[in-house]
């Protein structure tokens, strides 16, 4: 009897819906190499349109976006860019900004609520000296992933602009979850975004496409990043069957983010959580008994469990498969409220507070990260 | 290919767990005889990631052809990005570089020089005009490399074309070589992406990288149903496309403007030179595409003619009686060709050849 998992790890999980696949396979394609794929054309028009910058850019993943938006805004040899300590650029992205792109990190501290404090940030800026490389940009993102899916607000995101403008220096957005912040704050998220330079956006995490980013910017600055993309190997031909999807997932799925912040906010019981993530370690946990954090996050697709400790994973395996009998991923959609066992994962946390010995098997650190290490 | 795209059974491939991605890596690495392979989205990240993972260590040098794509087409790539520095060798007309000249290319430990170590070959040899590295040859450079402790890269973009025109088996043909680099985009047909494959020491280096240049893609099943079909269907058309060629050759030679050095012509691909100097590539390529047929110039006096299975046999003789027309209006000259300027065709990528 197949049972069904609630996969919490991540919305990078989100699958392909029907319409996707149908857009996928009647996609009109050409080669987007040679700039003549007219679905990957219309797509990135309707993307700048809706980010209200001026051209766009498709990319197979946010790694590349940041990387490129980085690359290009920092490409004089000896730049320096300034972003969060605790941001996706520094932590997940393999260091490529340096060890690819030959450009400097200057951290600056994240706070709980994802920002960075402005006068912390100032002081990052270098002032020219002999010593000193050459900063040339700031980096934020939003939402916030480490913190907790935290949004930056439209006037924090504003304030930032002004300080790089009047030190001329850009800002680069990772947005990997940009329509979640829109969405939390009721901000149109061109306005959201408009004190940016530039603005990478995910499209296969919530929004549910298979494949794919988008960057943003001026003409000047996404003319070079089409070139810095084919430079890295990004250049691809009949993408307009990637487009098709990413064009479905942009007008199917924003409507549906208001709806995940809610599951996230059932889920966790608690006014911390702002979008699609839920730490529940503040209000659950005491910090001096566990080390590890979870994050659950939830999709309109599937709920998603992350966990760094073995135990909680076998746990709702064994309640799962006698609660359901649907195949993996299928049913989320009609999952209703009240239906979904939330109170589940607070069982399993409760049980580890308690302790005993039907934990004596497990093991600190057995678990595998959402990269199966 | 569009079928199993809409169907492909999907997830997420940077944590591992893509079923269709999986499958098709096993298949290409097991048809090309090596332990592994990791799927790209382009030719250009699959030598990429080659050369950069051969060459991991800074001050790397690699030896390459001075006419090879990685040289001339992939942006400087592996030193800009990659910090590795190039040594060309000369490209003969058929696509090889001597072997003495290659030895010769080999730095040896001094104060002044970086570390080679990588060869780089083409097969087929694009700027060349599609022709095939044979088997013994690329046995012989990956015997010197052995010999001199390096590793040795076959920019395989088109390796199943090379396979074909010898008839050697593909993993024969580069078992000497401890990577390769093969497209599924081109004359395969996929929409997307190239193919590495090698030791799995090498492809797991090989996924970190692609990782890192922002390679990582997630539900990556849906590109990989249809390279799959690809290969599973458009290998055994290559050989059409081939003859399909030499057919077009032997018609261009039988215009009195041009010429085609018909022994070339061993794959997709027709280099013809235009032999009056009444005739410019940029407009002869300006009044075919007024006849629908595109081509592309390849100099001022040449032009690169590409096959593939999605031109038929009707569509080459049409071609012909086009370029016989087109001859026989530039050479009339005329009030029809005013319009026409040197320098305005618009090269591959978009942007004016000269």
């Amino acid at each position: 009897m197949a049972s069904k998992v609630v996969d919490l790890r991540s919305d990078t999980v989100t699958k392909p819906s029907e319409a996707m696949r149908a857009a996928m396979a009647a996609a009109d394609v050409d080669d987007d190499v040679v700039g003549v794929d007219p679905t990957a054309q219309r797509f990135q028009a309707e993307m700048a349109a809706l980010m209200g910058k001026e051209a766009a850019l498709f990319v197979p993943s946010g790694t590349m976006g940041n990387l490129i938006s980085v690359l290009v805004h920092c490409d004089v040899r000896g730049s320096e860019v300034i972003l969060g300590d605790n941001s996706h650029i520094h932590v997940y992205e393999n260091g490529g900004i340096s060890t690819i792109g030959g450009v400097h990190p200057k951290t600056v501290r994240n706070n709980p609520d994802g920002t960075m404090d402005l006068d912390k940030i100032v002081a990052a800026i270098r002032h020219q000296d002999l010593h000193y490389p050459t900063t040339r940009l700031i980096c934020l993102e939003n939402t916030q992933g480490n913190c907790g899916g935290k949004c930056l607000s439209v006037e924090y995101t504003d304030k930032v602009g002004e300080i790089a403008k009047n030190h001329g220096l850009k800002l680069h957005i990772d947005g990997a979850r940009i329509f979640n912040a829109s969405v939390a704050l009721g901000v149109p998220v061109d306005r959201l975004v408009k004190a940016a330079d530039s603005v990478s956006v995910c499209l296969s995490k919530g929004l549910g496409a298979p494949v794919g980013s988008v960057i943003v910017g001026s003409k000047a600055f996404i003319g070079k990043a089409k070139i810095l993309r084919k430079t890295l190997g990004g250049g691809m031909r009949q993408v307009g069957v990637l487009c098709a999807a990413a064009h479905v997932a942009v007008r199917d799925t924003l409507g549906k983010l208001a709806d995940d912040h809610r599951k996230a906010k059932v889920l966790a019981d608690s006014a911390s959580v702002e979008t699609n993530m839920v730490c529940p370690l503040d209000h659950l946990f005491d910090p001096l008994k566990f080390y590890y954090v979870i994050v659950l996050c939830v999709t309109y697709m599937c709920f998603i469990r992350y966990s760094l400790i073995s135990w909680i994973h076998e746990y709702h395996l064994t309640c799962y498969a006698k609660s359901w009998n649907s195949t993996m991923c299928v049913q989320c959609q009609r999952v209703q409220k009240g239906e979904v066992p939330f109170s589940y994962c607070r069982k399993a946390v409760e049980e580890l507070l308690k302790g005993g010995s039907n934990l004596e098997h497990l093991t600190n650190g057995a678990a595998k990260s959402s990269y199966g290490h | 290919m569009r079928a199993a795209m809409a169907a492909a059974d999907v997830d997420d491939d940077v944590r591992g767990v893509d079923p269709t991605a999986h499958r098709f890596q096993a298949e290409m690495a097991a048809l090309m005889g090596k332990e592994a392979a990791l799927f790209v989205p382009s030719g250009t990240m699959g030598n990429l990631i080659s050369v950069l993972v051969h060459c991991d260590v800074r001050g790397s040098e690699a030896i390459l052809g001075d006419n090879s794509h990685i040289h001339l087409y992939e942006n400087g790539g592996i030193s800009t990005i990659g910090g590795v520095h190039p040594r060309a060798v000369r490209n003969n007309p058929d696509g090889t570089m001597d072997v003495d000249e290659i030895v010769a290319a080999i730095r040896h430990p001094d104060l002044h020089c970086p570390t080679t170590r990588l060869i780089c070959l083409e097969n087929t040899h694009g700027n060349s005009g599609g022709r095939c590295l044979s088997v013994e040859y690329t046995d012989k450079i990956g015997e010197i490399a052995r010999s001199h402790g390096l590793k040795l890269h076959i920019d395989g973009a088109r390796i199943f074309n090379a396979s074909v025109a010898l008839g050697v088996p593909v993993d024969r043909l580069v078992k000497a070589a401890d990577s390769v680099s093969v497209c599924l985009s081109k004359g395969l047909g996929a929409p997307i992406g190239s193919v590495i494959v090698g030791s799995k020491v090498f492809i797991d280096k090989a996924k970190i990288l692609r990782k890192t240049l922002g390679g990582g893609m997630r539900q990556v099943g849906v590109l990989c149903a249809a390279a799959h079909v690809a290969v599973r269907d458009t290998v055994g058309k290559l050989a059409d496309d081939h003859r399909k060629a030499k057919s077009l050759a032997d018609g261009l030679n039988k215009i009195g403007q041009f010429a085609v050095d018909s022994a070339t012509v061993q794959t997709n691909m027709v280099f013809l030179d235009i032999v009056d100097s009444r005739i410019s590539s940029d407009k002869l390529c300006q009044v075919l595409k007024k006849h629908n047929v595109l081509a592309n110039p390849s100099s001022f006096t040449s032009v690169r003619l590409v096959l593939h299975y999605q031109i038929s046999d009707n569509d080459v003789q049409y071609a012909l009686t086009c370029f016989e027309k087109a001859v026989e209006e530039l050479l009339l000259g005329g009030t029809r060709l005013e319009s026409l300027v040197d320098g305005t065709t618009e090269n591959l990528m978009g942007t004016s050849q000269i």
